[in-house]
């Protein structure tokens, strides 16, 4: 076999590795960009975004039941006020019982940004980055930016307007897009691993906004049009790590290269 | 060949010695709402490894910041300094000022060093710290500090100065650049005294 053809072989073992291997009940999302809503001045606009793998829906109830089984010290009783207020898993019945407010095939609410991410690492995955999320949920049903396609800016912003039930349905009950990610848009707000990287100063109303922060100013927007991707900033900037919302959920994401190193 | 039966009868009294594994038993954090319960292994300016546990027993003014900062951090600095330097001789003796990088890739040990030299931070008094990016977003998160990595490596983020009692727990914090600094000295004192 000479050097051409084993280069050739090496390649599409590499691919095969790729795409046959999604972990079960996760998608991939490819190599493409993430585009701020605001930009900062020493942002190109546009940054890139690494293929990764990512949840096809958002982590259930019965999901974070075995996580808080295997892991006493998140169990509502026992977690620590700085990792999760006190509404921690508030609709649960009990530690171990999510009980009749919280069906095991709901999305899990009512967790923190440290629950979150405790669960991922448990899970041997992680949370996706504000990027990478912003690249998986900007896709429409067609392509990789839905917000060129008729209807679909309308159709989320009247998800976001619609109130959330007590009782959550099905995670895997979400809107599929264009990379087969269910529910992102259309279920619960979901934790990101850099939440805290947002920048914006939800009271300004404090004294003097310059100095609160060094480096960054809100500049120039990307599209007036992309309301809903305001929204989800103004959102992640309310955050405390801390905080427990009745809508708030969390989907883990996996770099590629982890699992093509497990595969055989 | 040594029985099983006498090497553990001999095991005990290694350790009792002293030996090779007693590592000083990081101090027990008390209250469910320390810092302290982050379990993060960071390193000093002088290589050492240090958990934030060992902050325990002091009163803490905790800052984040990068060396290669132009602006916001040599303030920051300047006003910890300033604070210190405000605080009564007995508490200043005991207040540990601590300065953690959000540069992991740049503030590297002699990165760190280098920087203390320039600010001219006593040893007994000022801690700086370099750790894994995972544990940055964590601390941050915990303090509520809010920072980004831009294009150019360089970072955003927000001004704040924390106290914390020698418990760990937040007492205190000042955002912004602006004034506050005797409040910040009045929470370093009123911890200290507990």
């Amino acid at each position: 076999m000479n050097h051409g053809t084993y280069g050739c072989l090496l390649l599409l073992t590499a691919a095969g590795v790729v795409r046959a291997a999604s972990p079960p009940g996760m998608v991939l999302i490819p190599a493409g960009v993430y585009v701020p809503v605001l930009r900062d001045q020493a942002d190109a606009g546009r940054v890139p975004v690494a293929a990764f793998y990512l949840d096809a829906q958002p982590v259930t109830n019965g999901e974070f039941l075995g996580f808080v089984r295997a892991n006493p010290r998140w169990r509502r009783s026992q977690v620590p006020p700085l990792f999760a207020e006190t509404d921690y898993l508030a609709r649960w019945a009990g530690d171990l019982e999510p009980g009749p407010q919280a069906p095991g095939d709901a999305p899990v609410v009512e967790v923190s940004w440290f629950a979150a991410r405790a669960y991922a690492r448990w899970a041997g995955k992680r949370l996706p980055t504000i990027a990478e999320w912003e690249r998986a949920a900007a896709a429409g049903r067609q392509g990789d930016t839905g917000r060129l396609e008729a209807g679909f800016t309308a159709a989320v912003l009247g998800w976001y307007a619609t109130p959330t039930p007590a009782v959550l349905p099905a995670a895997g009950s979400g809107r599929s897009n264009f990379f087969g990610a269910r529910g992102l848009l259309d279920l619960v707000w979901e934790w990101v691993d850099d939440f805290n990287s947002a920048l914006v100063n939800g009271d300004s109303r404090g004294a003097g906004g310059a100095g609160f922060f060094c480096g960054g100013s809100a500049a120039s927007n990307r599209d007036p049009a992309d309301y809903p991707a305001f929204m989800r900033l103004g959102f992640r900037s309310s955050l405390h790590a801390n905080y427990t919302v009745a809508n708030l959920g969390f989907r883990c994401a996996e770099d590629l290269a982890l699992r093509a190193a497990a595969a055989p | 060949m040594v029985p099983i039966a006498l090497l553990t009868l001999l095991l005990p009294s290694v350790r009792a010695a002293g030996g090779c594994c007693a590592a000083a038993a990081a101090p027990a954090v008390r209250s469910d709402r320390s810092t302290y319960q982050l379990g993060s292994a960071w390193t000093d300016d002088a290589g050492r490894p240090l958990k934030l546990a060992e902050l325990r027993g002091r009163p803490v003014v905790l800052a984040m910041f990068f060396t290669s900062c132009g602006y916001a951090c040599p303030r920051i600095v300047s006003d910890m300094t300033q604070v210190r330097d405000m605080l009564p001789p007995a508490v200043r003796a005991r207040a540990r000022f601590v300065l953690v990088s959000f540069d992991d890739q740049r503030d590297t040990v002699p990165a760190l060093h280098a920087y203390r030299g320039l600010h001219e931070l006593p040893a007994d008094g000022w801690v700086l710290l370099r750790g894994s990016p995972d544990d940055i977003r964590e601390l941050a998160a915990v303090l509520g500090v809010q920072y980004k990595r831009d294009a150019l490596g360089m970072f955003e983020h927000s001004n704040l100065i924390t106290v914390l009692n020698a418990e760990g727990e937040i007492v205190h914090q000042r955002a912004g650049l602006e004034g506050g600094l005797a409040e910040v000295g009045r929470a370093v004192v009123a911890v200290n005294s507990r």
